[in-house]
C-alpha cells in the first residue's frame, strides 16, 4: 500500500511521457548530432597521436564509452533543478508542499516514469546497437547485473545533487547560473564527456574521491571492464553506496534547514 | 459543534530588505543588511466550526493569503497559536495535508498533460482513498455536474472554467475536513460561476466540509457564505454574519437613476451636487449611496429632479458589495 502511493507516479509519468512522442524523436536526433560531433572530435584527437592508445584506451574504446555515456546522460538528466526553480518562482511549490508526502520523494517519483520511458527508448536501443555493431567489445555477463545496480545508485546520487542545487533556488530565486555550473562540473568530473582515463594523474586521484564519478564513470567502467577483479567491483559499488547515503542525508538536511527558513520568512 | 480551526492572536512578520533606487542603490543593496520588518498579519483570532462556509475578505495585500498559508502549514506564524484539525499546521504539515484540500485560483494542482481521470487516480493513490469511497465520490460528482466528458480530456486542453471545476473536484476528492478556496471564480463567466457556486454549496452540504473562501466577487459571498471575516492591513475588521453587517448600514439605500444626458457627465455633476454621498456610474445606471440619517432618499430624488431630467429610477437595499466597500474605506464604527 505504501509503495503504491509512489509507484502511481511512475505509472502516470509513463503515460505523460508517451503523450509527447515528438519530444522523444527530437531528443534522439539531438543525441545523434552530439554523437557525430563526438566521433569526429575524437577521431581528430587520436589522429594527432597516430592512433596510439591514450591512457590505455583506443579510439574504439573511447567511442563506445562515450556513446554509452551519452545514452546514460539521456535518461539521467532530469531537469529537477529547472522544475524546482520554476515551482519556487511561480509559487507552485506551495501546492507541492501540501501533498501528503515529502517534497523530495514527491519530485523524485514524479520523474520516475520518465526514467523508465527514457531508459527503454534511448538507452536500451543504443546499448543493443553498440553491442551488435562492435561485436564483443561489450562483455555480456555478470557485469550487466553490476551495471544495473550501479545505475540505480547513480540515479540516486544524481538526483540528490540536483535536489541540493535546486534547494539553493529557495535563497537565490534564480537558478540559471547555478544550474549551468552544476551541469558543467558534473559533465566534466563524472566522466560523461571525457573518460577519466584521460585525466592527468593528480586530477584523477582527486576525482576518484568526489561523488561525480559515481554517476557515469562507475557504471560504465563496470559495464565495459572485460576482466574485472572482484575487489574492484566491490570498491566501485561500495564507494557509490557511500555517496548515495551521504548525498541523501545532505540533501535532506539542507532542504529541511532551508524550508524552515522559508516558512519563517516567507517566499 | 467542534472547532476545526482556531487562531489565537496570530502575528506574522516578514523581514524585507530596504531597497534603494537607481544603479548605485541597487549595487548598495547587494551588500545591505538593512532590513525592515513588515507585519503582514497583526493579531488575528478566530474560530471556525466544522461545516461552516466562511468568506474571508479583504483588499489586495490585506494578508489573506498569508493567513491561509499559515493555516495550511506552509508558513509559520511569528507568534500566536494556530490549530487546524487538532494539529499545529507548520509542525505536522504532511500529516495535515491528508485532512485539507486547496484550490489556488490561478494555479492548478492537476497533472497538465494527463486526462482528468488519471489525475484523480493519482490523487486516489497519494491520499490512499479506499476504492469504495473513491467510486462513491465519483458517482456523487456525476450527480452534481456532468463530469463524464471532462474525465477523458487532458487538463491542458480544458477551458479555464472546466479546469477550475476539475480543480475543485480534485480538492474535495479525498473527503478532507477543510477546503481552502482562494479566488475560485476568478476570470470565469457568469454561468460557470453559478455552476461552481452550486457545486461548492452541494459539497459542503453533503460532506459537511468546512470551506474557507477568499474572493473579491461578492456574488460568491452572497451565494455561499453566512459568515464573513474581513481583514485589512493584517488587522481583523469584522467577523460575523452578513445580515448583521448589513444591519450596521441599515440606514443606507442605493438610489439608481438614469438621466437624459450622458451618464459620465451627469455623474460628475451629481457628485458635485451631493458631496455627502458616494456617486458611481456604470453603463446603465448612476448609483448614489444615500445615508437616510443625513437626508431622505426622496429628498435627494426631488433635489436631482430640479437639475436633471430623470427617465428612470430604482431604489435598492445596500448590497453586500457596497457594505464591503464601505468597510474597506471606513471600517466598522
Amino acid at each position: 500500500m505504501k509503495l503504491k502511493k509512489y509507484l502511481t507516479f511512475t505509472r502516470a509519468g509513463i503515460i505523460e511521457a508517451l503523450q509527447f512522442r515528438l519530444s522523444t524523436v527530437v531528443m534522439v536526433i539531438g543525441n545523434l548530432l552530439y554523437l557525430i560531433v563526438t566521433y569526429f572530435l575524437w577521431k581528430a584527437i587520436f589522429a594527432s597521436v597516430n592512433n596510439e592508445p591514450i591512457g590505455g584506451m583506443t579510439f574504439y574504446d573511447t567511442l563506445i564509452y562515450l556513446v554509452l555515456a551519452t545514452a546514460l546522460n539521456g535518461f539521467m538528466e532530469m531537469y529537477t533543478v529547472w522544475e524546482m526553480g520554476r515551482s519556487i518562482q511561480s509559487g507552485k511549490i506551495v501546492l507541492d508542499l501540501l501533498r501528503p508526502m515529502e517534497y523530495r520523494k514527491y519530485l523524485f517519483w514524479s520523474y520516475s516514469g520518465g526514467f523508465v520511458v527514457q531508459f527503454l527508448t534511448t538507452f536500451l536501443p543504443t546499448f543493443i546497437v553498440v553491442t551488435a555493431v562492435t561485436q564483443g567489445a561489450v562483455p555480456l555477463g555478470l557485469n550487466l547485473v553490476w551495471f544495473m545496480i550501479s545505475v540505480v545508485m547513480a540515479v540516486s546520487i544524481n538526483y540528490s545533487i540536483d535536489f541540493l542545487v535546486g534547494t539553493v533556488c529557495l535563497y537565490t530565486e534564480s537558478i540559471w547560473g547555478i544550474n549551468i555550473m552544476k551541469q558543467v562540473v558534473i559533465l566534466l568530473l563524472s566522466g560523461a564527456t571525457v573518460p577519466l582515463a584521460f585525466f592527468p594523474e593528480p586530477l584523477k586521484t582527486v576525482v576518484q574521491y568526489l561523488p561525480f564519478q559515481s554517476i557515469y564513470n562507475a557504471p560504465l567502467t563496470l559495464l565495459l571492464n572485460k576482466n574485472p577483479e572482484p575487489l574492484a567491483i566491490l570498491t566501485t559499488l561500495g564507494t557509490q553506496l557511500l555517496w548515495v547515503i551521504v548525498m541523501l542525508l545532505l540533501g535532506k538536511l539542507f532542504w529541511r534547514v532551508s524550508l524552515r527558513q522559508i516558512t519563517v520568512n516567507g517566499g | 459543534m467542534s472547532n476545526v480551526i482556531e487562531l489565537k492572536n496570530v502575528i506574522k512578520e516578514f523581514k524585507v530588505l530596504n531597497r534603494h533606487e537607481g544603479l548605485k542603490g541597487s549595487i548598495k543593496d547587494l551588500f545591505s543588511r538593512d532590513y525592515k520588518t513588515v507585519r503582514a498579519v497583526d493579531g488575528i483570532s478566530m474560530t471556525i466550526e466544522q461545516g461552516e462556509i466562511v468568506g474571508y475578505l479583504g483588499p489586495n495585500g490585506a494578508g489573506k493569503s498569508t493567513t491561509i498559508k499559515m493555516m495550511t502549514g506552509v508558513l509559520e506564524p511569528t507568534s500566536g497559536g494556530i490549530t487546524v484539525g487538532g494539529v499545529v499546521p507548520c509542525r505536522s504539515r504532511t500529516k495535515l495535508a491528508q485532512e485539507i484540500g486547496v484550490v489556488f485560483g490561478q494555479r492548478s494542482q492537476l497533472w497538465w498533460a494527463l486526462p482528468l481521470i488519471e489525475s484523480f487516480r493519482l490523487l486516489k493513490d497519494i491520499y490512499q482513498i479506499p476504492d469504495a469511497e473513491y467510486d462513491e465520490m465519483l458517482r456523487f460528482y456525476q450527480s452534481l455536474v456532468d463530469i463524464e466528458p471532462l474525465l477523458h480530456k487532458p487538463v491542458r486542453q480544458m477551458s479555464l472554467g472546466q479546469r477550475t471545476l476539475s480543480d475543485i473536484l480534485a480538492a474535495f476528492l479525498h473527503n478532507p475536513k477543510i477546503v481552502f478556496l482562494d479566488e475560485p471564480t476568478i476570470g470565469l463567466d457568469v454561468s460557470m460561476k453559478a455552476k461552481i457556486r452550486t457545486l461548492i454549496h452541494a459539497l459542503n452540504q453533503e460532506k459537511h466540509t468546512t470551506v474557507i473562501l477568499t474572493t473579491h466577487d461578492m456574488g460568491d459571498v452572497d451565494a455561499l457564505c453566512r459568515r464573513i471575516v474581513i481583514i485589512d492591513k493584517g488587522k481583523m475588521l469584522y467577523d460575523n454574519d452578513i445580515e448583521h453587517l448589513k444591519g450596521f448600514f441599515g440606514s443606507y439605500r442605493t438610489l439608481k437613476i438614469r438621466p437624459e444626458e450622458a451618464l459620465s457627465q451627469a455623474a460628475e455633476a451629481i457628485a458635485k451636487e451631493l458631496p455627502d454621498f458616494r456617486v458611481s456610474a456604470d453603463e446603465e445606471w448612476i448609483s448614489i449611496l444615500v445615508d437616510e440619517e443625513k437626508q431622505k432618499v426622496l429628498d435627494v430624488l426631488g433635489q436631482l429632479q430640479h437639475t436633471h431630467v430623470i427617465r428612470d429610477m430604482q431604489l435598492e437595499e445596500i448590497s453586500t458589495e457596497e457594505v464591503i466597500k464601505k468597510i474597506y474605506e471606513e471600517g466598522v464604527q
